[in-house]
């Protein structure tokens, strides 16, 4: 790869340099970053010396992709890591050093991690009473995953913003300008808290904020456990730094003098994680350890149509960042010109209209004007599960490939892991959890290769029993000779192996609900004659639900239940009240093939492309930031003044903000063309007139005509 | 048609600032005006680039007008049409504030508004809890002299509907009065009363607000409360909303309610700009809801408020009218309740002058007819059928769809509606239905449903010939392709085992035992089309509902309004799919079937709600409520069920439909629990309520809003009106007394103006 002088200068800059490189998303920071990595490899620093930070694992991949260069030297491997993943690799190995002293009642019982969905279990075990018996969180409207997850948001921004959790409600309670009766539900969220964070002192549980108050208080503070760390990573990589929280920061702050070499990236345009706690401006503050700062500025992906149309936005949307460098008045006349050819947008009355125009035009791109499928994202700032699948359904209908990228998704979604869990049911007739006809007919035809829906249905009308609350699948050979005819003798063989494998299991079945599948995986479903013989989508969905079952066996199995953890696990997905998410394979992802995505996800995955498509302009998702009555991520940050009231004001900037940011962030990603899909009614059928279209109308008033 | 003021309107054109209410009356044109004056003000520069002109009408029909009209003006300028201002209904207005700032309001950003149905479910819930937990709290209510036997039967028959209805109408007017739960119970708890109405109501508001919450949802009603809570609570909140709508544009606005009013005169401010245009007389949305004119008549009545009227129409011949300015004389000056004489008044009807660009129809006196022929309910059908009937032959003679003219069956409720759409449905006239959802929407869900109901039950071979039906439905229209159509749907009956036409097995095709391939290659050619795609369908079948049913509508709609609503569809069904985990394929179907049946209201894109243009349909037959008719106007006009039952006017002898007959002393206890509710916000310390005032109080009231509806139903004719009446099921109804009014005035006149012209 062909580096720029500048680029050079940081890669090739001597071994102990500590080096902090600002500057806009692709002016070629991460490259370098990437870059200095092979050199000091190159250059014999030990791979396992090398620890390479980022706020998220998608910033990592294209650290994750050079350190598995083949020309690499053998040898160790570079470590790549969140801060939370340092976390919690020093609270396993170390346990026993902070254990009693954070106050954990067993400290000489070994931790259990929580994983987001096992905390939220935990949580819904401890708020679920308080709701119903006590009338908590009555006075608002508020779907019962979100308040679980909004407590757990709350013992998060304790942590990466480094406040006890007991200042949670004076916090948010000396902010709140609203109806005083809703006071209580901070006073509530704040038990909330106490509550689980007493729990998971009492049963070794340890989710995120725990792992995180415990490395920071009690571990790196600790001698052994520090100087660990210091000896084992003197040389340090950090990419993304703005995008990481202020107790990060401290914890650089401390470890860099003791680092022989270290490159700190930071990227202006950033904090697109602020929600999460991100915080630029403590960010900012680490460059003074650093030896030398360099400053990245000019772009190796905006081209200057896009360049003018970022800045008309820009404008456009926070006038007064852009007064700055006056007398560009000249400059404006030819940038109406140019930003035009950049744009693109069509309007549409209805929401599939707009859909229709923006597939075709990807076609257009595609097959008549050479853009490979890669260098188009498709972005909108929610990604609901109709749109996706309709936007998908209409590039693969015109020949497109297509990948999308969401944080995750819900397993119970795949029709594969539906099929698992229901045989699961009639594998344990004992928990008399009776699935619906319809579930069994499905999962029939979901297995059984070559089985319809038509014989599956005939299959299950006859043969599947539910006596007494216990279900239960008869023999083929009960059947009249007539209707096995119809279903035919080979389908009824595979039936029928499939039955006598339940029922064998069933007289001496497996405590563990992963073993069972993994079995019915093995022995039956991936042999020939079976669906998941072929079909690797299924296997791997399989793969992620056995691992999704262990997890939670491992941990909610340690702690006494009213159920078996399987019986549980089965009916806390089947019911929603576990949403039993999954990250998908994101290494894994189809390479040719047009993203789609939230827009959020598209920046943190930090990958420029070709055209950018922003679907439902109009919506006022792109402005809102994500309000969460129980918590809030500005009067919880680090900058809020103790006191203040959360004004209409302080609302306003923080979403002109938010909207100046993610659009920079995304035209900065964006090389050559912006097409924007316009519809009068969203996807709810609603008139859509988000500030982000008012924006665009104000981009094409002030360059109409030139 | 260019768009050329009268003088009137002209003077409301002129508007530039200030507050103005204007009185208009039936067909002059106010929405045109209001329009126009949106549209000059965004064009002269009044709003900025971040300002809006917000326009609050009352219907969502309403808004597609609007902002189509003020529309096309923004587009001509190059921009992005749709800015510069924004049309809402008083919900949707509500929706945007709450929106903009849920935290306000104690929601999270992606909060619900809870459907319809499920609201009713929610509360009929809380009503059955409420009455097992008190099944004798009502007793004092009810008739004393009644036996056990009877008593036991009204409990457990009666009271169970009532007592929902009743905490309907309570909890929507504690909202409107701003009570919570709490508040309510701090009432009750503190001052020493009995009041066994408001003590039933707030225990079911309290279960329903905790069940609304439970769902993260809120309902309609909490919109607008929460709104003006938001506006109240954050005052640089209201300032940015003041400075983002400069001005406000009111239609409808004699259907505001106490709180609409209070939300607009918040973003309006003291020097702000407002114009309220509405006229007193159509105010027919008091029973429903909290609306009230008082509110238009005080407002125009302040000090810095001009006021103006739009009293030229150019609808109606002048026959009509001389009737509907007649109604609202009589009603003035002799309605026998001296209480109701108030329900119409000034400006009356004027005709425009004959060089007017929109001048009014030829006068046809012969083509009104004011029937007081005594029908029963099944009679009246019948004449009204067979009047129709001649008028669509006489209609079809024309060739010209275009010189053909329009016409409207307009009834009093739903219920009466589809009795009608049966009959013309049996007679095989064209109509077109404007009754509780748009066929549009019931045809793309009930579409949708039939295929889902098919796959649901795969094995069925009804429903896999529906399947087929639907498949092939715009054949129906064509009497080939129908009779091709019916064909294939009785073979299909008659395959015996579906998996031998879908998925047949070597030498068991049944499509091959048909004989098809020479005889009928088309057929042969469809059905072997409609194999691979019901073959496609059933793959899909287990995937998760919004997908499948986006998955079913992308090969079944092709018109761009029909996918919307398919794509909404799959949205809401999707929400009940996550609001049941345990529902599938066949409880999913019903929902559809809900829906697709008219059984709820879905809000969204049907045709009502994006503007139903009566001019689309001529030589057909609309069939609509006379709320629903409202801004509308037909060539000609059926007016049914003019009777004492749907239009009384508190005489001795009237029925009112919320009076119950086991309930003693004749009392509305809807309206007796209103008003204590209405006591308690007005001054808990100094209760006072009078038993039996508000029934009465609620007859006065109903009437007037009935005359007020016969009034609106009058002025949707442009040429011929027709009014019949029936006697009711049990046939003991009368013609309504304005009806009576109207013949006796019209046959006079009539004579008077034979006796004029025989006298010329």
């Amino acid at each position: 790869m062909e580096f720029s002088t500048v680029q050079q200068g940081l890669i090739q800059a001597p071994l102990d340099r500590k080096i902090f490189v600002s500057g806009p998303a692709g002016a070629g920071k991460t490259t370098a970053g990437v870059g200095r990595l092979q050199w000091l490899l190159a250059n014999r620093v030990p791979a396992q010396s090398i620890l390479v930070l980022t706020p998220q694992r998608t910033l990592a991949f294209p650290y994750d992709t050079a350190r598995h260069m083949p020309q690499l030297r053998p040898g160790g491997t570079v470590n790549l890591a969140t801060i939370g993943a340092l976390a919690r690799r020093m609270a396993d190995l170390f346990w026993p050093l902070a254990a009693e002293e954070a106050g954990f009642t067993h400290p000489d019982t070994r931790p259990i991690f929580l994983t987001l969905e096992t905390a939220q279990y935990f949580m819904a075990r401890i708020v679920g009473p308080l709701v119903e018996e006590q009338g908590y969180f009555e006075s608002i409207a508020i779907d019962r995953n979100r308040l679980y997850s909004q407590i757990i948001d709350n013992l998060n921004k304790a942590a990466v913003v480094g406040f006890a959790i007991t200042d949670i409600a004076p916090r948010l309670k000396s902010a709140w300008v609203g109806e005083k009766a809703q006071l209580r539900i901070y006073d509530e969220a704040q038990d909330c808290a106490i509550r689980f964070r007493h729990y998971c002192l009492e049963h070794n549980l340890l989710d995120f904020s725990l792992q995180l108050e415990i490395f920071v208080k009690h571990l790196w503070t600790e001698p052994l456990c520090r100087n660990y760390l210091l000896e084992q990573y003197p040389n340090l990589i950090v990419d993304n730094l703005e995008e990481d929280t202020p107790v990060a920061h401290e914890i650089l702050q401390d470890w860099l003098p003791h680092t022989t070499s270290a490159l700190l990236i930071y990227d202006e345009g950033g904090g697109h994680r602020s929600f999460l706690g991100a915080d630029p401006v403590s960010a900012a503050t680490l460059a003074s350890l650093c030896d030398e700062r360099l400053h990245f500025s000019a772009s190796f992906v905006v081209t200057e149509p896009i360049n003018a149309l970022a800045k008309a936005l820009e404008k456009a949307i926070s006038p007064q960042k852009a007064t700055e460098g006056q007398g560009r008045e000249k400059a404006a006349v030819t940038q109406g010109s140019s930003l035009r050819s950049a744009l693109h947008y069509d309007l549409h009355r209805f929401h599939p209209e707009m859909l229709d125009w923006a597939a075709d035009t990807i076609a257009e791109l595609v097959h008549h004007k050479g853009v490979p499928p890669a260098e188009i994202a498709v972005l909108s700032p929610f990604l609901s599960d109709a749109l996706r699948f309709a936007m998908s359904n209409r590039l693969e209908q015109r020949d497109i490939a297509v990948r999308s990228q969401r944080p995750s998704r819900a397993l119970r979604e795949e029709p594969a892991a539906q099929a698992l869990l229901t045989l699961a049911a009639l594998a344990h007739p004992e928990w008399g959890s009776c699935p619906s006809r319809h579930d069994v007919a499905t999962t029939l035809t979901c297995v059984i290769e070559a089985l319809d829906l038509v014989r599956a249905q005939l299959l299950t009308d006859i043969l599947y029993r539910t006596k007494g609350s216990c279900p239960r699948l008869e023999p083929f050979a009960g059947l009249k000779t007539e209707v096995q005819q119809r279903i035919t003798y080979l389908l009824g063989g595979r039936y029928e192996a499939l039955r006598l494998w339940l029922e064998h299991y069933n007289e001496a079945p497996s405590t563990e609900l992963d073993h069972c599948l993994s079995r019915l995986f093995g022995e039956i479903l991936s042999q020939p004659g079976y669906r998941f013989h072929q079909d690797y989508h299924a296997a791997r969905v399989a793969a992620n639900l056995i691992e999704s079952v262990q997890k939670f066996r491992w941990i909610a199995g340690a702690l006494p239940g009213e159920k078996p953890p399987a019986q549980e696990y089965v009916e806390l997905v089947r019911d929603g009240v576990m949403a039993a998410q999954y990250i998908r394979d994101w290494e894994a992802d189809q390479a040719d093939a047009v993203l789609l995505a939230p827009a959020f996800t598209f920046l943190m995955s930090n990958r420029p492309v070709e055209v950018q498509f922003w679907l439902n302009v109009g919506s006022a998702g792109w402005w809102e930031r994500l309000y969460q009555p129980l918590t809030h991520p500005h009067v919880l940050s680090r900058h809020w003044q103790a006191g203040r009231l959360w004004l209409d004001s302080d609302e306003v900037a923080a979403r002109q903000e938010t909207l100046d940011r993610l659009t920079q962030g995304l035209l900065r990603r964006c090389r050559h063309a912006l097409y924007l899909g316009l519809s009068e009614l969203g996807e709810d059928g609603y008139e859509q007139q988000g500030a982000l279209l008012m924006a665009i109308q104000r981009v094409l008033r002030e360059n109409h005509g030139t | 048609m260019e768009f050329q003021p009268r003088s009137a309107q002209k003077a409301v054109l002129a508007y530039r600032g200030g507050k103005i209410g204007v009185a208009a009356v039936p067909g002059s044109g106010k929405t045109w005006t209001l329009s126009r004056l949106a549209a000059d003000l965004i064009a002269e520069g009044y709003v900025g680039d971040d300002q809006e002109i917000l326009v609050v009408t009352l219907v969502n029909s309403a808004v597609s007008n609007f902002a189509s009209r003020v529309g096309s003006f923004v587009q001509e300028a190059g921009l992005l049409p749709n800015l510069g201002y924004r049309v809402r209904t008083l919900h949707g207005l509500c929706h945007d504030i709450v929106r903009e700032r849920p935290a306000l309001a104690g929601l999270a950003n992606d909060f619900q508004i809870i459907d319809e149905r499920e609201a009713e479910e929610v509360l009929r819930d809380a009503a059955e809890a409420w009455l097992r937990a008190h099944p004798q709290a009502l007793d004092d209510y009810l008739l004393p002299d009644m036996d056990e036997s009877k008593a036991g039967w009204i409990r457990r028959e009666q009271l169970p509907p009532m007592v929902v209805s009743l905490a309907t109408s309570f909890i929507k007017k504690a909202k409107d009065l701003q009570f919570t739960p709490a508040e309510l119970r701090y009432y009750l708890d503190h001052f020493d009363m009995s009041l066994p109405l408001v003590e039933m109501g707030a225990e079911i508001y309290t279960d329903y607000q905790r069940a609304l919450s439970y769902r993260g949802k809120v309902d309609f009603d909490d919109l607008i409360r929460l709104a003006l809570q938001a506006l109240q609570l954050d005052p640089e909140f209201l300032l940015r909303l003041r400075r983002r709508w400069p001005f406000i544009l009111e239609d409808e606005a004699q259907d505001s309610s106490r709180l609409q009013e209070s939300i607009l005169r918040l973003l309006c401010g003291a020097e702000g700009n407002w114009v309220r245009v509405g006229d007193p007389n159509q105010a027919i949305y008091e029973t429903f809801t909290t609306a009230n004119p008082r509110y238009l008549h005080d407002f125009i009545e302040e000090k810095d408020v001009t006021g103006m009227n739009l009293p030229d129409s150019g609808r109606s011949t002048r026959s009509i009218i001389d009737l509907a300015n007649q109604l609202s004389d009589w009603t003035q000056t002799s309605h026998p309740v001296t209480r109701v004489r108030g329900a119409l008044s000034l400006p009356k009807i004027r005709a425009v002058p004959a060089n007017d660009p929109q001048p009014n129809p030829q006068d046809a006196p012969e083509r009104i007819l004011l029937s007081l022929k005594r029908f029963t309910p099944q009679e009246e059908i019948e004449a009204v059928i067979t009047s129709v009937s001649r008028w669509v032959a006489t209609q079809a003679e024309c060739t010209d769809v275009s010189e053909r003219e329009t016409c409207a069956i307009l009834v009093p409720r739903n219920q009466r509606g589809f009795e009608i759409v049966e009959a013309l449905k049996q007679q095989e006239i064209p109509y077109i239905e404007l009754l509780r959802s748009t066929r549009s929407t019931r045809e793309t869900a009930g579409a949708l449903g039939n295929i889902i109901a098919y796959l649901a039950d795969p094995t069925s071979t009804t429903k896999l010939a529906t399947t087929y039906r639907v498949w092939r439905r715009q054949d129906r229209q064509n009497g080939e392709l129908k009779a091709q159509l019916e064909w294939v749907n009785r073979q299909l009956h008659k395959c015996r085992q579906v998996e031998d036409f879908l998925w047949p097995r070597a030498g068991r095709d049944w499509l091959e035992t048909l004989d098809l391939e020479t005889e009928h290659p088309q057929i042969h050619t469809q059905l072997l089309e409609f194999r691979a795609q019901v073959q496609r369908w059933q793959a899909a079948a287990n995937l998760p509902i919004d997908q499948l049913i986006l998955t079913l509508a992308q090969d079944l709609c092709t018109e761009p309004a029909d996918l919307a609503i398919a794509h909404k569809l799959a949205l809401v069904v999707r929400r009940a799919a996550n609001q049941h985990p345990e529902w599938r394929l066949p409880e999913l179907t019903q929902e559809l079937a809900v829906i697709a049946r008219n059984e709820r209201k879905f809000l969204g894109l049907s045709e009502d709600d994006t503007g139903f243009e009566p001019q689309k349909y001529r030589g057909q037959v609309v069939v609509s409520t006379v709320h629903k008719a409202k801004g509308l106007e037909w060539d000609r006009v059926y007016l049914m069920s003019v009777s004492t039952y749907d239009y009384p006017s508190a005489l001795a002898g009237d029925s009112f439909i919320s009076e119950k007959w086991y309930v003693r002393d004749k009392l509305n206890l809807e309206a007796e629990a209103l008003a204590q509710l209405q006591a308690l916000r007005d001054d808990p310390t100094l209760f006072f309520y009078d038993e039996g005032q508000p029934t009465q109080g609620a007859r006065y009231d109903y009437a007037a809003e009935r005359v007020r509806l016969f009034y609106v139903g009058i002025t949707r004719a442009k040429k011929a009106l027709v009014v019949t009446w029936n006697t009711g099921k049990r046939g003991d109804q009368h013609p309504a007394a304005p009806l009576i009014a109207l013949e006796t005035w019209w046959q006079e006149h009539l004579q008077s103006q034979e006796a004029t012209s025989l006298d010329a």
